[in-house]
């Protein structure tokens, strides 16, 4: 079949070859405008109608039923199914003492409702279980989750997020590590934005979710940002525009971004659909949406919104580079590994190790002819041998050139 | 080279199978949450009637607090009518779950009539048996002995702030003449300030401290002589208790709770030997203690002064669940504010009496009323959907990955499996060890984690690719890979281990359960990822098998 370096003449060809092209840098507006939507979106929701929090968070109401051969845990659901009450955010619990199923009570915790719909339910119950109001047990519950597990929780996560920004101004950067806390903030407040605008009940579950979309963000940017500072160092003797750099990054891990997507995603939505749809576990049903969600955010902004912000950030900084950004053609070599140089290789004269073809390809291709082939300092995207450019930083250039 | 990838695979490989083979051979399966699995529940009722509903969302918060201090992780508590109930994940035993929620005693502050016995009632007296030097109740008075010591030299007969003059009202800092009774020293920096020490000084410091009489370190060992008459424990509602030093004193009937101090506000620092400071509450609980403190501070007859010399004063024990936890002699009669306790603590014995001061912060004593055994609440199909919904979206990852990566996703199909039950062996032996259970969180987390697996599969696999699309072989393309690639997922890996940790020991609840398993799962990736598929990759890169194959769907040079 096809050479290694062939590029491939469709869409999915070229990327499963990691062949693609595609100017990320320069859609960036698109991403900035979908982000603002979103945290705009989600903060009005946050603050028009807040979040619905749930029994743990809010505290409730709770029954105290007692349990016989006809009525059980799954009676109890049927009663409040018949009621209109969701079972997602409710508790039924059955609760007996060791070894004696004569006191067996099944406990009903739902989420707070108006008083006639708590006698109906009283009434219902008794019916349900064949005794009378009276025995009935009735009682507002308080919340589980006090406001001191938020507190603590919020403190642990502000340690958080400052210590991981040490962590990748150190290992990378500190402009990496606004692009990354800014990528994973879109990323929550995706999630978050779900859960207000469908006024979705917040569970501690929920709560556990944000937090794995929160790391699993974290994790995404990372990947891709240290491919982008591999690629720096590959590139820093020949001036590349910064954006330049992030687009070909991106264009490189975009296979393995979409693999990852796949395989992450595959389960989660397994869960959502055969699990909570098919299975009718309901309680997974909001937690593994909120998960799917976050997680597709997740993808979407390590590449949309963290590589174009860390860009933007970089754009101005280091020394000018020398010509415009690589687009089409010219970022396609550049992503395939040949390497950029500062010169135009005079593409009649193979270099001495010409001996995978790839000379040959970027003969092949249609030269870029815009009239200023006169400026020697222009560079072009030219095939090198691959290995040269692959694992090792070009040499620095011995002399100054002109 | 190749005997040692050979070596790291197959011990890996063993290591793992012979974990889990143990783990499940003896039962220790990882513990599953009250979501799942249920466990017991405890319903506590206040011990007297007339307890709001503000006291009791106060003890529910209290409760969980000390439960999670003694290691029983995610509690459920709440308040549900006038009681609160208790659920304990992964707790079958309902006696069990009685005896770990007895948490709720109150801490009762009782002034100190007597050394020893309690024959003489609530009069003052002077010293029981007085004898400088000898006999084993010299323990007192070898407590004492510098203190008097120090004492004789003062020559301010009316010392009543000893520790204002070198803290500016202003000064929140603790003082550095915390005056331990054993050490002179503080006492003599003192001195020559003393006398210039003026009243007003003396009504308002700012920085209080009491000295907590250890005498465990002085009391000769055979104290055998000495039986403590425990027979005499009431009088005029005196009684006789036994401190934790085994140190036997007569107290007088509680005359304040641990309402005083403000909530979860006694922290231990390091002031010349460990020092617990306690704030107290302002306004009532204020008043209390500085009543309390008067009389203690002044000797009068409810709280005699222990000891002889002008420095003794009456000590004030803090009585947890009849044994008094520590009792200082009161060194000032009004505290402003805080009060701060010193004396030859270790560092533990000083974080148990912070702990039992900020817990003797419940306004209410409550009782446990019954124990029941509680069944999942999340219903009992969740944890097997979850795991058939689960199992069936990693097979559909495995079959797009096979396909997708063809001969080498072998690598990823194995590598999982390691992982997955590298993750089982690890989730049973910290479940095990720690109390942290398995919630239905934690199971779809783990689901997730191995997304993030996989990750590290296809980062190598796919820079295998740039390798050999430009034109390496597969033998070499591997290693470099490797190399790039161990960088990148170490990286991001350890940012999830970092967030594991600090949620993990600043939180509390759910999300500590979380960070736990968030924790388990990545260091369990980067454990494989290492020992496991570094090996595999290369050994299978290089061997005759992969030859003339398309590993990746492209073309090899070989």
């Amino acid at each position: 079949m096809s050479r290694p370096d062939h590029i491939a003449a469709s869409g999915p060809g070229r990327l499963y070859r990691g062949q693609t092209a595609i100017d990320f840098f320069g859609r960036r507006m698109i991403g900035a405008a979908l982000a603002a939507i979103v945290v705009v979106v989600t903060i009005g929701s946050l603050l028009v109608q807040g979040l619905n929090l749930g029994l743990d968070f809010e505290g409730g109401q709770a029954w105290d039923v007692p349990a016989n051969d006809s009525f059980d845990v799954s009676d109890a659901e049927q009663v409040l199914d018949d009621n209109g009450i969701s079972i997602t955010g409710s508790k039924i619990q059955r609760r007996e003492s060791t070894g004696d199923e004569s006191d067996a009570i099944v406990s009903v915790q739902i989420e707070e409702v108006s008083e006639e719909q708590a006698e109906t339910l009283t009434q219902a119950f008794a019916d349900a279980s064949g005794s009378t109001v009276n025995d009935v047990g009735f009682s507002f519950t308080s919340s589980s989750w006090g406001s001191e597990i938020t507190e603590k929780a919020l403190r642990a996560l502000v340690i958080f997020l400052i210590i991981v920004a040490i962590f990748i101004s150190i290992r990378f950067e500190w402009r990496m590590a606004v692009a990354a806390l800014a990528a994973m903030a879109h990323d929550v407040l995706f999630a978050v934005g779900i859960y207000t605008v469908f006024q979705f009940e917040v569970t501690p579950a929920t709560v556990i979710a944000f937090l794995t979309i929160l790391g699993y963000s974290l994790y995404d940017t990372i990947v891709v940002f240290d491919r982008v500072q591999e690629n720096e160092g590959k590139y820093a003797s020949v001036r590349m525009p910064y954006a330049d750099v992030v687009n070909i990054s991106m264009n490189q891990v975009l296979m393995r971004s979409i693999n990852t997507s796949i395989s992450s995603l595959l389960p989660v939505a397994s869960l959502l659909l055969i699990g909570s749809g098919l299975l009718g576990a309901v309680t997974l049903r909001e937690f593994a949406l909120a998960l799917l969600v976050g997680m597709i955010s997740g993808i979407y902004s390590s590449i949309f919104v963290a590589a174009p912000l860390l860009a933007t950030l970089r754009a101005n900084t280091g020394r000018a580079s020398r010509r415009e950004r690589l687009t089409g053609e010219d970022l396609r070599a550049a992503v395939i590994g040949a390497g950029v140089t500062g010169r135009v290789v005079d593409s009649s004269t193979p270099t001495a190790d010409d001996d995978d073809g790839s000379t040959l390809a970027a003969r092949s291709r249609p030269k870029r002819d815009d009239g200023d082939d006169s400026d020697l300092v222009k560079t072009a995207a030219v095939h090198q041998p691959a290995e040269k450019i692959l694992s090792h930083p070009p040499r620095p250039r011995k002399k100054k050139r002109r | 080279m190749t005997r040692r990838l050979w070596v790291s695979l197959i011990a890996t490989t063993l290591l793992v199978v012979i974990a889990f083979g143990s783990n499940v051979s003896t039962g220790n399966n990882p513990k599953l949450g009250l979501d799942l699995q249920g466990g017991a529940s405890v319903i506590l009722e206040p011990v007297e009637s007339g307890a709001t509903s503000e006291d009791l969302v106060v003890v529910r918060s209290l409760i969980r607090d000390e439960l999670e201090r003694t290691g029983i992780a995610e509690p459920d508590v709440r308040v549900q009518g006038a009681t609160i109930v208790v659920d304990l994940p992964g707790v079958k035993d309902t006696q069990e779950a009685l005896d770990s929620v007895d948490v709720s005693g109150i801490v009762e502050l009782r002034p100190v009539v007597n050394f020893f016995e309690c024959n003489t009632g609530a009069e003052p007296t002077d010293g029981v048996s007085i004898d400088p030097n000898a006999t084993p109740a010299a323990g007192t008075l070898g407590l004492e002995v510098p203190d008097a010591e120090s004492v004789k030299r003062r020559s301010a007969p009316d010392d009543t702030a000893p520790d204002t003059d070198t803290a500016p009202d202003t000064d929140t800092e603790p003082d550095t003449d915390t005056e331990p009774d054993t050490d002179t020293e503080p006492v003599e920096t003192d001195e020559p300030v003393e006398p210039a020490d003026d009243e007003p000084a003396g009504d308002e410091p700012v920085d209080d401290v009491l000295t907590d009489d250890v005498l465990a370190d002085l009391l000769p060992d055979d104290d055998a002589p000495i039986v403590p008459d425990l027979s005499a424990a009431t009088l005029n509602g005196n009684e006789l208790l036994i401190s934790r030093d085994g140190e036997p004193l007569c107290v007088g009937p509680a005359q304040g709770s641990g309402e005083v101090f403000e909530r979860q506000s006694a922290t231990v620092a390091i002031n010349n030997g460990f020092e617990v400071s306690v704030e107290l509450r302002a306004g009532q609980g204020e008043a209390t203690w500085n009543n309390l403190s008067a009389q203690c501070f002044s000797g009068a007859a409810t709280c005699p002064i222990q000891g002889v010399g002008n420095g003794a004063r009456g000590r004030l024990a803090i009585v947890l669940d009849d044994v008094i936890q520590s009792a200082p002699s009161v060194n000032q009669p009004a505290f402003n504010g805080a009060v701060s306790i010193t004396g030859q603590f270790d560092q533990s014995e000083a974080q148990d009496l912070a702990n039992i001061l900020n817990r003797g912060a419940f306004p209410v004593e409550m009782e446990a009323q019954e124990a029941r055994t509680v069944s999942a609440s999340a219903g009992g199909d969740s944890l097997r959907a979850a795991i058939i919904a689960g199992l069936l979206g990693v097979a559909l990852v495995l079959t797009f990955l096979l396909f997708y990566y063809r001969w080498i996703a072998l690598v990823i199909l194995s590598g999982l499996t390691i992982w997955g039950l590298t993750v089982y062996s690890a989730a049973a032996f910290v479940s095990g060890a720690t109390n942290y259970s398995l919630s239905l969180a934690g199971v779809t987390g783990i689901i997730v984690a191995v997304g993030v697996t996989v990750d590290s599969y296809v980062v190598f696999f796919e820079r295998m690719k740039d390798e050999i699309r430009n034109g390496r072989t597969l033998k070499n393309a591997a290693p470099r890979s490797f190399k790039m690639t161990w960088r990148t997922i170490w990286s991001a890996d350890l940012v999830s281990v970092i967030g594991a940790a600090i949620l993990f020991w600043l939180s509390v609840g759910s999300v500590r359960g979380f960070a736990l398993f968030l924790g388990i799962t990545t260091l369990c990736d980067l454990f494989v990822c290492y020992f496991f598929t570094r090996p595999a990759v290369l050994l299978l890169a290089r061997s005759k098998f992969m030859q003339g194959r398309r590993a990746f769907g492209l073309e090899v040079a070989s």
